[in-house]
């Protein structure tokens, strides 16, 4: 040990984020796995996809009926049940038994726990939504989804959101119980919101507009695009078939809120986010 | 838990210089209008083990979560290696580590499962086997996290902690809930880490504990330091205690008054019992000039000091008196 000379601080190779994120994406899809009332997150959708099939099916746009549209608008809000439900409750619940404060001391950066939990939902989500497109797909009309690119970016944009939401909920409550109760709120009211239980066509334009603002309707409306190839943002009245170009400037309004909810999410759980169970 | 096998060289760099690798300074932390730490500073050099002591609610487990990166100091300031550890930044969440005061397993995870991701998540970590084998749970490898013991899901969090060879490591009563072996292992282990350089942080409330491992602590009280320094300091602090029955023929104010010495009687049961507390002079010497000035002057008086009792002081007698309060006492 030399008392003279202070050498260049030690340094140590960095882990990336991205590599650390899909990590925990695959210990997360195994806890997941194991946490058997996880599983009720995947039947719910299911569930309402099964409701959404007793709709007419006179065609509306493309081929597709009331029914059909409306499950391929609950594709776009699978990650809405997962995401409030499952991150919600997995990040309160390790928060109290301070798993996030032991991964945090141990260097793993909280965009990588964030990013793990993306990682499981937007998983599933897509796992859900080939099976929901699947269904489609075998109805008469169905047919190979028009542009797949946007009907993963919309089921990752959902996933992103709807999982920040979830974990944006958890400073909030003290206990997994309540965090389930808590993202319950938001859960019903954006899912009646997102077309994928109720066709939203009863609402008047300003209303729709104002819906069309939170997040779950623009994602099941980029899921209806991107299987149809028609413009159905705003509603399927008139919407009309799209090159892949139009359809993604057509689609432009729509990532964009999502994005926006990205942002905004972001910056609450940046701010308000709570690590330690002690931290007030 | 292995008593044989020693820490390898961990391959990474280590703080070479005498800098202190961590730095606290009038650290003051506040809840709401509630002072929980009041102006506390401390430096932890690299090889050091700076012990964190105090009663419940002393502020010592908020001191570390500052440390952590958890909490913003309401004023004053920590560093590690030079620089705010405030959300863990790159450059020091690489190189520090910690056992929490809870646990933080991942129950429905295996005992490998655990280990096996936090080796994948970390920067330069030893290797599975070595992490098992160190903390003894080599055995324990397929068994869920929820099916462990209290003893051995610390030995666990140890392991975690060791996994990612810190340079400076936070332990926050590592031993609660261990067994008397685990626990003399994890001293071992501890030692070993000193060895290594590395820089710890140890609060306990296992007073034994900061005794074996710790160069320097501090006890806490109530958010302030009472006292503070080497074990030695802090035991010479308090002083030599030199008791006897107070002869029955002598009155209280017949007993000397020595130089350095304080003199104290109290009632005793049917009887008196006077305590001399040394404070001043060589701590090595300090005892035998008071219990021999003591004996000339039973000699000369011809009398007998019974139950004569020589007591240096232990930690806990420190901690006791800090936490009774008289802190400010102490710190003199």
């Amino acid at each position: 040990m030399s008392a003279t000379t202070a050498p260049a601080p030690p340094t140590r190779p960095r882990v990336s984020p991205l590599k650390q994120t899909l990590r925990l994406t695959r210990t997360e899809i195994t806890l997941f796995a194991r946490y058997k009332t996880a599983w009720m997150y995947l039947a719910l959708p299911l569930f309402f996809a099964f409701l959404s099939m007793q709709f007419p099916s006179d065609p509306v746009v493309a081929g597709l009926g009331v029914g059909e549209l409306m499950m391929l608008s609950m594709t776009g809000v699978i990650s809405l049940i997962i995401g409030l439900g499952h991150a919600s409750n997995v990040f309160t619940a390790r928060r109290e038994s301070l798993v996030l404060k032991r991964l945090r001391v141990s260097g793993v950066p909280g965009v990588a726990l964030f990013g793990g939990v993306i990682g499981v939902v937007f998983t599933f989500s897509l796992l859900l939504a080939a099976v929901v497109i699947g269904l489609v797909m075998a109805m008469p009309e169905g047919g190979f989804p028009r542009d797949p690119v946007m009907l993963v970016t919309a089921i990752l944009l959902g996933s992103i959101v709807f999982s920040l939401m979830g974990v944006a909920v958890t400073p909030l409550v003290r206990n997994a119980e309540m965090a389930q109760m808590a993202a319950m709120v938001p859960m019903m009211v954006l899912l009646f919101a997102s077309g994928g239980i109720l066709p939203l066509e009863f609402l008047p334009e300003t209303a729709r507009t104002i819906v069309g603002l939170l997040p779950a309707l623009p994602a099941g409306e980029l899921v209806q695009a991107a299987y149809s190839g028609y413009d159905v943002f705003g509603g399927p009245e008139g919407a009309t078939e799209q090159s892949v170009l139009g359809l993604w400037g057509a689609a432009l309004p729509s990532l964009a809120v999502l994005v926006g909810w990205i942002a905004v999410l972001s910056l609450v759980v940046a701010r308000f986010f709570r690590w330690d169970p002690r931290q007030g | 838990m292995t008593t044989t096998n020693s820490l390898p060289d961990t391959g990474a760099p280590r703080a070479t210089a005498p800098e202190p690798a961590v730095v606290v300074q009038d650290l003051h932390q506040k809840y709401g209008d509630f002072e929980v730490v009041k102006g506390i500073s401390f430096e932890i050099r690299p090889g050091e083990l700076f012990g964190l002591l105090g009663t419940n609610g002393a502020g010592k487990t908020t001191t570390i979560e500052t440390l952590e990166g958890f909490r913003r100091p309401s004023s004053g300031s920590v560093r590690v290696f030079g620089r705010d550890p405030y959300g863990n930044p790159p450059g020091v969440r690489e190189r520090v580590n910690a056992v929490l005061q809870g646990s933080g397993l991942m129950e429905d995870l295996t005992v490998q499962e655990t280990v096996t991701l936090a080796r994948d998540l970390a920067s330069t970590p030893r290797t599975c086997e070595e992490t098992l084998e160190l903390v003894g749970l080599t055995e324990k490898t397929k068994t869920y996290v929820r099916q462990l013991s209290g003893g051995q899901k610390r030995r666990l969090d140890l392991g975690l902690a060791l996994l990612t060879r810190p340079e400076v490591i936070y332990l926050d009563e590592p031993t609660t809930g261990m067994d008397a072996e685990g626990r003399i292992d994890t001293w071992r282990i501890i030692q070993q880490l000193k060895d290594e350089g590395t820089a710890v942080l140890l609060t306990t409330h296992y007073l034994e504990e900061a005794e074996r491992l710790a160069d320097r602590l501090a006890i806490m009280h109530r958010g302030r330091v009472g006292v503070e320094g080497s074990l030695q300091q802090v035991l010479a602090g308090w002083g030599d205690r030199i008791g006897f029955t107070l002869p029955a023929d002598v009155p209280t104010s017949d007993l000397p008054r020595l130089e350095g010495a304080e003199l104290e009687v109290e009632n005793g049961d049917r009887q008196l019992r006077a305590t001399y507390t040394v404070k001043d002079g060589d701590v090595e010497e300090r005892a035998h000039h008071t219990v021999a000035a003591l004996l000339t002057w039973a000699g000369e008086h011809g009398t007998l000091l019974r139950n004569l009792q020589v007591r240096g002081a232990s930690l806990e007698d420190v901690f006791l008196q800090v936490a009774d309060g008289a802190a400010d006492f102490m710190s003199d």
